[in-house]
């Protein structure tokens, strides 16, 4: 099972490699991503008929906003790998994949505070100016840290089975997990605030409060918040050149008023 | 709009931007997001613009800030970002901050054109024609997916980058031609921080779970304060840290602060 566990990880990088090279999100689709397990395992025709059914599953689940409910690349690869090893059928390999799936996620939730705590990292690295080294270092870190934990669940969920990994999960004190979940999302205010402290003026400060309303209170998505305030964005800018153009035709107008008088004298 | 002629310089940037504008997820974290792959994607475009190398780093940095948005539409701000920054170079009448607000102000409506277009229009359909194919075992349904979803993907990404450059040009030469360099740069700034405003609604929460047991009731803490004022708690946290950029701390110190004090904070029950 061990050299099958590294076949199986093997085309777990690949699948997400290829994905963060060419930001599409394509390979890690079900469909694509059991084709390639079976072809790693040497079984491409039920990797291709068990994507069909797959892709069918997790189509409905959609990601916007970067919140995934469960982890669809991961779940197709356990599913696949476990029908073509233990020659279990179909079935019986999605019932397999769905609680890794959800398991993937939550550990992905965890490991998110460590990857965020990379960023003064980055912000240094961008700060030397020494781009090769950045650039790889981006693309490593794309290519194996960014998914680390995934990759060893994955590793061990194949090796040593699935209902091990779930005790350990379930070992950990419930604090520790609740108080990583609140810093993931405290964390994205970090960001938020250094942005902030940029663009903020005195004079359009207000429109923060205005964008958090429209969210929060009335629930608009981004893009009707987006159109909503881009009219007012017009309508301002449309007024300052009103002002403006007023401006200059009081300019000129006591410009060649001057003019006249000197002509007179 | 004009169809305009690239030089050979502009289009050897552009396809250098566009190779890096693949990294899009990669050194992904919830503080910068995309900020990593955005700045990788300008680097072409700062190398060519900037010749003081002091400036060249400030610039940098300036790309690496958070940025957030879909993949492929990613390029388009990208190809105006690069647009702007020449027109910083060339002419001094864009400044840091009108790029940086038409960045942010850019970054939610496109996420959403994004989503919407991509994910779940031409996915479903490509999902449709390959699950036919596939359930009857033919590979061809895996490739005609991937020529379908990634191909119409990356040949979107390097058309809107062009776009995104030669529109941004044209449309920053006629602003300044008026000379309302100034109206552009705060209207960009409304539009950018009621952005923010609506996204550290959506993103950020502060996940209080503390009760206070009073005599035979318990008050449960966090509705008592967003009874005040729904997510206010996020709006303090986030002013909170505004101020504290102000006063000179470091982002990292601010990352580490949240991760103790949170966990820290769960021990006691209170998160």
């Amino acid at each position: 099972m061990i050299q099958s566990a590294l076949l199986v990880t093997l085309a777990w990088l690949i699948i997400n490699g290829v994905d963060r090279l060419m930001s599409w999100q394509t390979f890690a689709r079900p469909i694509v991503t059991a084709a390639i397990t079976g072809l790693v395992l040497g079984d491409l025709t039920t990797g291709v008929v068990m994507g069909a059914s797959l892709e069918a599953i997790f189509m409905g689940i959609s990601a916007i906003g970067g919140s995934v409910p469960a982890d669809a690349c991961s779940a197709s690869i356990i599913a696949v790998a476990m029908t073509i090893l233990t020659g279990a059928d179909t079935e019986t390999g999605l019932a397999l994949a769905m609680p890794i799936g959800t398991l993937m996620s939550t550990v992905g939730e965890m490991y998110k505070p460590v990857l965020a705590s990379l960023a003064p990292y980055w912000e240094r690295l961008a700060g030397t100016g020494n781009m090769k080294s950045f650039r790889i270092q981006t693309i490593l870190c794309g290519l194996f840290i960014d998914r680390l934990p995934q990759t060893i669940i994955l590793f061990l969920a194949i090796a040593f089975g699935v209902e091990g990994l779930e005790v350990v999960i379930n070992g950990l004190p419930t604090w520790v997990l609740s108080g990583l979940a609140a810093a993931s999302s405290m964390m994205t205010g970090v960001g938020f605030a250094i942005l902030t402290s940029m663009i903020w003026d005195k004079e359009i400060g207000g429109f923060f409060f205005v964008g958090f309303v429209l969210s929060k209170y009335l629930g608009l998505a981004q893009l009707p918040i987006a159109i909503i305030m881009a009219v007012v964005a017009i309508m301002y800018f449309y007024n300052d050149k009103k002002l403006l153009d007023a401006k200059n035709a009081n300019a000129a107008a006591a410009a060649s008023a001057g003019n006249g008088e000197e002509d007179f004298f | 709009m004009a169809k305009t002629q690239l030089s050979a310089q502009e289009k050897k940037t552009l396809r250098s931007m566009f190779w890096n504008s693949g990294l899009v997820f990669s050194g992904f974290n919830m503080v910068k997001m995309e900020g990593n792959a955005f700045c990788c994607t300008m680097a072409p475009a700062i190398d060519e613009l900037y010749t003081d190398p002091e400036e060249r780093k400030k610039a940098l940095v300036r790309h690496n800030n958070f940025f957030n948005t879909h993949a492929v539409l990613f390029s388009f701000i990208a190809g105006l970002a690069y647009a702007m920054e020449k027109e910083k170079m060339t002419k001094g009448t864009v400044d840091d901050d009108t790029i940086e607000n038409i960045k942010v102000a850019l970054m939610g409506p496109t996420a959403g054109i994004g989503d919407a277009f991509f994910f779940n229009c031409v996915r479903v359909i490509a999902a449709g024609i390959a699950i036919g194919l596939c359930s009857e075992g033919n590979l061809l349904g895996v490739l005609l997916f991937v020529l379908l979803y990634g191909g119409s993907q990356v040949i979107a990404r390097w058309y809107l980058l062009r776009v995104g450059y030669t529109m941004g040009t044209s449309f920053i030469d006629s602003v300044f031609s008026t000379g309302l360099m100034n109206s552009l740069t705060k209207a960009a700034a409304i539009l950018g921080l009621s952005m923010v405003g609506a996204m550290v609604a959506s993103m950020v929460t502060v996940p209080l779970a503390w009760t206070i047991d009073v005599g035979q009731t318990s008050v449960d803490v966090l509705s008592v304060v967003d009874s005040i004022m729904p997510g206010i708690l996020s709006i303090v946290l986030v002013f909170g840290m505004v101020s504290l950029i102000k006063k000179g701390v470091r982002p990292v110190t601010l990352v580490l602060g949240i991760l103790v004090i949170s966990i820290v904070l769960a021990f006691f029950g209170i998160f």
